[in-house]
């Protein structure tokens, strides 16, 4: 495996491409998983067709098709093309945040029919219900099922290779072609994905153990 | 007297079901009134109309002589001067029993943390709570959470409280935990209106006693009218189911 040392900056810059699009993508899939909650659970008639469209949508077809559609489908309609890292991320975080809608929704209305009118008789306006009440609850419960939505996107980012990002498989890939030593190439691979998979896993058991309070326990 | 809160021709109607139809009360300063009658006679629909939790829909409701719905008056601002206890405490599940009172304190009066601190301590004390401080909801016991309940609502420093059942939902020893708080209350001129079934507590504590059946007013009167003469056979029937 000492041969790998040789591309050993090759590697690293597709490592921290998948780890870069993991974080964004789940990241700011949190800030849509939230917005689409809300919608679900607030808008009109319009807005909540919109959520479940976007939401059925992107659960409902394989990531490798909706990167092609945002990479080139759309570009082909409109005439605008975008970056491949941008339209990466906005792939990843588009379907990301489908899944957390479901979870986030969950818990948000667990909260809501347990405490908005203690909340609402206090005096509090909804956004602070939201701030104060709503949010702190709701991201504790859902900690565990945001664990398996990083570990699933984290090697969901493979997918990527068909738009050719040069993420972390993609540089094994490239090595492969050139070294014809796939065998070693890939163990290292894998081994790697796996140990920076369960390192997140792991730290998020930590951030949920140093946060979990007494009766707030997940319920999905 | 002049009435904080007063309700006329309230009615709420949930699809075909009149829940409260044309009733009319009010309660002045320091006044302590109840409200009995049968499980679904419209005591908590009302209270939630009452604490501006529920729109009503047709009649009025007063604050301090104010129509709240027809002055377009800031409900969030006329809520934090109605104490509101539930029948369930309904406690912020993430913040301790601190937290839960220093909320509103913080969030909608803009005290300082240090002031909020001094307020919710103060409110806990009352209710005999101030050791349980720094324990969460699930760590009390029910009669401990609604105590909580009532500190957080008296620690806003509303001009009326009202009690939605609150021991509806506890054994018989954790109940008497929270009617000693309610009576201390009534004792020390908090102006009160409370839904529930404990005649005793009633009896002790109350300038008037309303009966509510099938979403109306049905006689109102002292105590002392309904322990020993009500009006209505109604009355007089649920009074003997309840005193045994």
């Amino acid at each position: 495996m000492l041969f790998l040392l040789d591309y050993s900056t090759f590697i690293i810059s597709g490592f921290l491409i998948t780890v870069e699009v993991t974080l964004i993508g789940v990241g700011l899939g949190l800030i849509l998983g939230i917005l689409a909650a809300l919608g679900d659970i607030f808008g009109g008639r319009i807005v909540k067709i919109i959520v479940n469209v976007y939401v059925e949508f992107f659960r409902g077809s394989p990531l490798i098709v909706q990167l092609f559609i945002f990479y080139f489908t759309i570009p082909m309609i409109t005439g605008v093309s975008m970056d491949v890292m941008v339209t990466a991320i906005l792939t990843l975080a588009l379907n990301s945040g489908a899944y957390q809608k479901g979870y986030l929704k969950g818990a948000m209305e667990a909260v809501f029919k347990d405490q908005l009118m203690a909340a609402l008789s206090l005096g509090l306006p909804m956004w602070k219900i939201f701030l104060y009440v709503v949010i702190p609850q709701a991201l504790r419960i859902v900690i565990p099922a945001w664990s398996n939505e990083l570990a699933s996107m984290g090697k969901s980012t493979t997918a990527l290779i068909v738009i050719g990002v040069r993420e972390f498989l993609n540089t094994g890939i490239s090595i492969t072609a050139q070294t014809f030593r796939p065998l070693e190439t890939y163990a290292f691979i894998t081994i790697t994905y796996f140990i920076w998979i369960y390192s997140m896993l792991k730290a998020l058991d930590i951030l949920y153990n140093k946060v979990k309070i007494p009766g707030l326990e997940p319920i999905i | 007297m002049t009435s904080i809160l007063e309700c006329r021709g309230l009615t709420k109607v949930y699809g075909k079901v009149i829940a409260v139809n044309n009733v009319s009360l009010g309660i002045g300063r320091g006044e302590t009134k109840v409200i009995f009658g049968p499980s679904g006679s419209g005591k908590s629909t009302l209270l939630r109309c009452l604490g501006l939790l529920e729109k009503p829909t047709k009649g009025s409701i007063y604050f301090n002589g104010v129509d709240v719905y027809a002055s377009k008056q800031d409900l969030n601002k006329l809520r934090a001067r109605i104490g509101f206890v539930f029948q369930d405490p309904s406690l912020f599940r993430h913040l301790t029993a601190l937290g839960n009172v220093m909320l509103g304190l913080k969030h909608v009066l803009g005290l300082s943390d240090a002031e909020a601190r001094r307020k919710a301590y103060e409110a806990l004390k009352l209710v005999k709570m101030e050791d349980w401080a720094n324990y969460y909801p699930a760590q009390l016991s029910g009669g401990q959470q609604q105590r909580v309940g009532i500190a957080r609502a008296i620690s806003m420093d509303p001009e009326v409280v009202l009690f939605d059942e609150p021991t509806a939902a506890l054994d018989v020893e954790l109940k008497w935990e929270v009617i000693a708080v309610m009576r201390d209350l009534a004792e020390r001129g908090t102006t009160m209106l409370v839904a529930t079934h404990e005649l005793r507590f009633a009896r002790e504590v109350a300038d008037e006693m309303i009966f509510m059946d099938q979403g109306q007013i049905i006689e109102a009167g002292s105590p002392d009218h309904f322990f020993t003469s009500p009006n209505t056979e109604r009355a007089r029937k649920f009074m003997a189911k309840i005193l045994g």
